[in-house]
């Protein structure tokens, strides 16, 4: 938004940046045009203190999706803060109000510790009670707070014939910059993790997002500008009391906002806190008292929830789109004209461009990569990995075969994370990684693909590639994920599987076998060194199938080693060297494909009588025996 | 000495009480996997209801749960059958937000048919306490302390011992497998949704005797019934008990040793430290949803 000289730039800006650039011209110049009408700006401030609230609330509870039920907590805080600050040391309030945010991004740091390190509904009840215990505290600190007495400030200092405007472009700036600040968040890899966080908390911990540090920062990140808008906000009441500033209502009218407007989208909560606001105001003048308000709020919830749950903005945009169908555009535009080389880019130029961390290790094949070393999982009564071990070398594609329920993908889980191993060791490229959290393992070049794929189904394909952190750092998670070089890097890897002219589609809306491709061109983000593929073939056609061979082939040749769960026993033999056949929990025959095919054992435990090379055959065979189903899933 | 004794049996007579009032939340939780803040609402519903009833009629109040208990089954079947089981199948915390609401209307309701005013029913019992040796106990305290266990044993022989209880336990642990067996999961749900709010019956009889109310109380009812169902593990109704106790006794020692201001804040702070020690909580198994869904 820098430039207003080409018409071009306006026209190509998304319409929702244009309406909001319009609305934000008329509120600067309203108090300019109008200044006679206090109670018209009294009512427009309160508009955009609790839209401050509800597009902060918006980045922990709508983008990653941990609904805060006690977020009018940094309100008060800021408040506190700079009252008690302001009339200790006699500076003015509005000079010090940063440090409302301050205070409350601590509050949210140390909350954020204590109940964000797990998933669950722990975070909406301690949100609850934080709120009801710092207004017990307001009231018994009576030393720096004068209990329940309140603390009255000073009047502003500037002339009654300015009468709030100040307040009104405080506040005003105040929401601009909140906006900007959750617009930006959205654009970033930080973002993206978030709301890949919303999706599928486990699928974004095994992409490399350290779930706890996004949480934390997240909620760190929806406190700041309420703390600033709380220090404000005392100042313009200059009298505050616990009950008047940690007010459950105004928790409640944060939440409604959001949820009307539509959470999770960057201006959905801004419209809804205007509407909700305006209702209450009508409220205040027509109904009478707090009672009224409440139910009124009450009621508009329950309404918002039954009957318009995706909220205002989302329900306008579809029910446009439905209207004026566009174009799906089945080319990678963007992809290809942004592109420096040219606008046409190959497969194997996008292979080629795939540097893969692996690729300097390529030729020192043979060294173990990943060994599992006695490892035993148990559940209840059932032990699903029972003490095994297993080594990955490096440059193989090796292949883990066995019945259903004889504990591969429990291994799975034990090595990346998602479960903790009972008893054994994980190692990777000599360092032990069991402890490791799923985000850990997968900075040091582990990925995996599910049995049943998990895309983020409401986000673009592109947004899923883009998704993954191969590393932890800072510089990493604020980069970049709408474009620049992390999405393009995306693009690429979305050539390398095929799919690039899907970029801009719902990941949702892909094939099964699409989804597939997709989730591999996801882990390849994570320039991993060791990719784990849980039945790659399960549910695929044919000639998809053949691609994805062609693709694990091409990439193992670029030096990521591979260990392949499947059933499909054709591909496997084809493909992978050495086979490991695994049966009750544990490794029983490991070799080439031909050693395994005529292993008595393997035949015994696993592949059954049919693989038994023909001289040998017994003459009557049981065909009843399933085992060689490749849609079938353990 | 008997100060200690004196505090430790009080405690554990408002654990009790806490117990049952957060058997309900528990129960709905464990079948539905809906966290139900209009718990503590229901709560101060049935005590405002209670209130009227004692003074029209002279009914004790904690007897008078025989007219709200059923009245709360039917207002929770009702409203599950109307307004909750429409949004099954959505996202965990849109089912927050809903019962929030609810809350909020049951508020707002009271507000403004019966007044934004403290209450507290006064039974003749109401200031005498019972006398064994050098410790004395408020009736009123043991009154609701027999009541709730008496409640909840019922509640215990129901969910294990008929065919209802075993199906919503069944529910509970694995939906789909119980539809297959031929157990309704809505009419279930209803069936649970309605017992959890008439466990509220009691328990909200017993607050109209022991606490003051008013219509926005219910918030610090919710978040003391949160608490204790956290501390517990969502979902396991000993662990409810447990928590009650655990909390109750907390409660009581620094009312006893430290400060009646301060009480309140204990329990905020027992839910922090044990989420610090152990997210799932004291009873909690690690539901499943922690784990990879592979």
């Amino acid at each position: 938004m820098r430039s207003v000289r080409l018409p071009g730039f306006l026209a190509r800006l998304p319409r929702s940046h244009l309406v909001a650039g319009l609305f934000l011209l008329a509120a600067l110049l309203y108090p300019v045009v109008n200044p006679w009408n206090p109670y018209t700006q009294g009512v427009a401030l309160l508009m955009f203190l609790l839209a401050i609230q509800a597009v902060s609330w918006n980045i922990i509870s709508g983008y990653a999706g941990y609904t805060s039920l006690g977020h009018s907590m940094f309100l008060g805080l800021g408040s506190y803060t700079v009252a008690i600050i302001a009339l200790h040391t006699g500076l003015n309030p509005l000079w010090i109000v940063p440090l409302g945010g301050i205070t409350a991004v601590i509050v949210a740091t140390l909350a954020g510790f204590v109940v964000l390190r797990t998933r669950g509904h722990a975070f909406v009840i301690i949100t609850i009670a934080l709120l009801l215990a710092a207004q017990i505290l307001a009231v018994n600190l009576r030393p720096l707070t004068k209990g329940s007495d309140g603390i009255t400030l000073e009047l502003p200092f500037w002339s009654k014939d300015f009468q709030n405007i100040p307040f009104y472009y405080a506040f005003l700036l105040i929401l601009v910059l909140t906006v900007l600040f959750s617009a930006w968040i959205r654009r970033t890899k930080f973002g993206t993790g978030l709301i890949a966080i919303r999706e599928d908390e486990g699928k974004a911990a095994a992409i490399g997002v350290n779930t706890t540090r996004f949480k934390v920062l997240a909620f760190a990140a929806s406190s700041f500008f309420i703390g600033v808008a709380g220090g404000v906000y005392a100042y313009f009441l200059t009298f505050l009391n616990p009950l008047g500033a940690f007010a459950i209502l105004g928790s409640v009218m944060i939440v409604l906002s959001a949820l009307v407007g539509g959470r999770g989208t960057l201006y959905g909560p801004l419209v809804g806190a205007f509407i909700v606001q305006l209702i209450n105001e009508e409220a205040t003048v027509y109904g009478g008292g707090t009672g009224t308000r409440v139910l009124i709020m009450g009621l508009l919830l329950v309404l918002t929830v039954l009957f318009l749950p995706a909220g205002l903005l989302p329900t306008v945009q579809g029910a446009w789109r439905r209207r004026h169908p566009e174009q799906v555009e089945y080319t990678d535009q963007t992809g290809a004209i942004g592109r420096p080389g040219g606008p046409v880019v190959t497969r194997d130029r996008a292979l080629a461009e795939l540097q893969t961390v692996a690729a300097e290790d390529a030729l020192v094949a043979g060294e173990p990569l990943l060994q599992i070393k006695g490892a035993s999982k148990r559940f209840g009564g059932l032990v699903a990995v029972d003490g095994a071990d297993l080594t990955v070398r490096k440059g193989t594609i090796t292949a883990l075969i066995g019945p259903n329920g004889s504990g591969k993908t429990t291994l799975f889980n034990l090595v990346t994370g998602g479960m903790q191993a009972d008893a054994g060791e994980v190692w990777l490229e000599g360092r032990r990684i069991d402890r490791m959290p799923p985000w850990k393992r997968g900075h040091l070049g582990l990925g995996r693909t599910f049995q049943v794929t998990r895309l983020f189904n409401e986000m673009s394909v592109l947004q899923n590639v883009v998704a993954p952190l191969p590393d932890g750092r800072w510089r990493t998670m604020f980069a970049d994920a709408v474009s620049g070089a992390e999405a393009d890097r995306a693009r690429e890897l979305l050539d390398v599987v095929g799919l690039a002219r899907f970029a801009g589609q719902r990941a949702g809306d892909l094939s099964y076998g699409q989804q597939k491709l997709v989730e591999l061109a996801q882990v390849l983000m994570l320039e991993p060194k060791l990719i784990l593929l849980d039945e790659p073939a399960g549910g695929v056609n044919p000639s998809l199938l053949g691609r994805l061979t062609e693709v694990i082939r091409e990439l193992n040749a670029r030096g990521i080693t591979f260990l392949v769960v499947e059933h499909n026993i054709p591909m496997v033999l084809g493909l992978c060297d050495p086979v490991v056949v695994f049966s009750r929990g544990r490794p029983i025959a490991e070799g080439e494909p031909e050693e395994i095919r005529n292993d008595p054992v393997v035949l015994d435990a696993y592949l059954g009588d049919d693989w038994r090379p023909p001289a040998a055959q017994a003459p009557a065979r049981d065909r009843s025996r399933p085992e060689l189903s490749t849609t079938d899933r353990g | 000495m008997a100060q200690l004794v004196q505090a430790l049996v009080l405690g554990i007579l408002i654990g009790g009480v806490y117990a049952l009032m957060a058997s309900g939340l528990t129960l709905i939780f464990g079948v539905m996997r809906i966290i139900n803040i209009a718990q503590g609402a229901f709560l101060i519903l049935v005590a405002t209801v209670t209130w009227f009833l004692w003074r029209e009629t002279g009914i004790d109040p904690i007897l008078a749960s025989v007219i709200t208990t059923p009245m709360m089954f039917a207002l929770g079947w009702v409203l599950y059958r109307t307004v909750v089981s429409r949004i099954r199948g959505q996202s965990a915390s849109m089912s927050v937000l809903l019962t929030f609401g609810i809350a909020l209307v049951i508020e707002g309701i009271l507000n403004v048919t019966s007044g934004n005013k403290f209450r507290s029913a006064t039974p003749a019992y109401f200031e005498q306490s019972f006398t064994i040796g050098s410790i004395h106990l408020p009736k009123p305290q043991v009154y609701g302390f027999l009541a709730a266990v008496v409640v909840l044993s019922g509640l215990y022989v129901i969910l294990t011992r008929t065919w209802t209880g075993r199906a919503i336990r069944a529910t509970s642990q694995n939906p789909s497998a119980a539809a297959l067996v031929g157990v309704s999961a809505t009419g279930t749900a209803a069936l649970a949704f309605a017992l959890g709010a008439a466990s509220s019956g009691v328990g909200g009889s017993i607050l109209s005797v022991l606490y003051p109310f008013f219509p926005a109380s219910h918030y610090d009812w919710i978040s003391r019934l949160l608490g204790i169902v956290v501390l517990g593990g969502l979902g396991s109704l000993p662990g409810a008990m447990v928590g009650a106790l655990v909390l109750g006794l907390a409660e009581t020692l620094t009312a006893t040793y430290g400060s009646l201001r301060w009480s309140t804040l204990v329990f905020y702070l027992v839910i922090m430290v044990v989420l610090l020690v152990r997210p799932q909580g004291l009873f909690g198994a690690r539901l499943r949803e922690d784990g990879v869904a592979a």
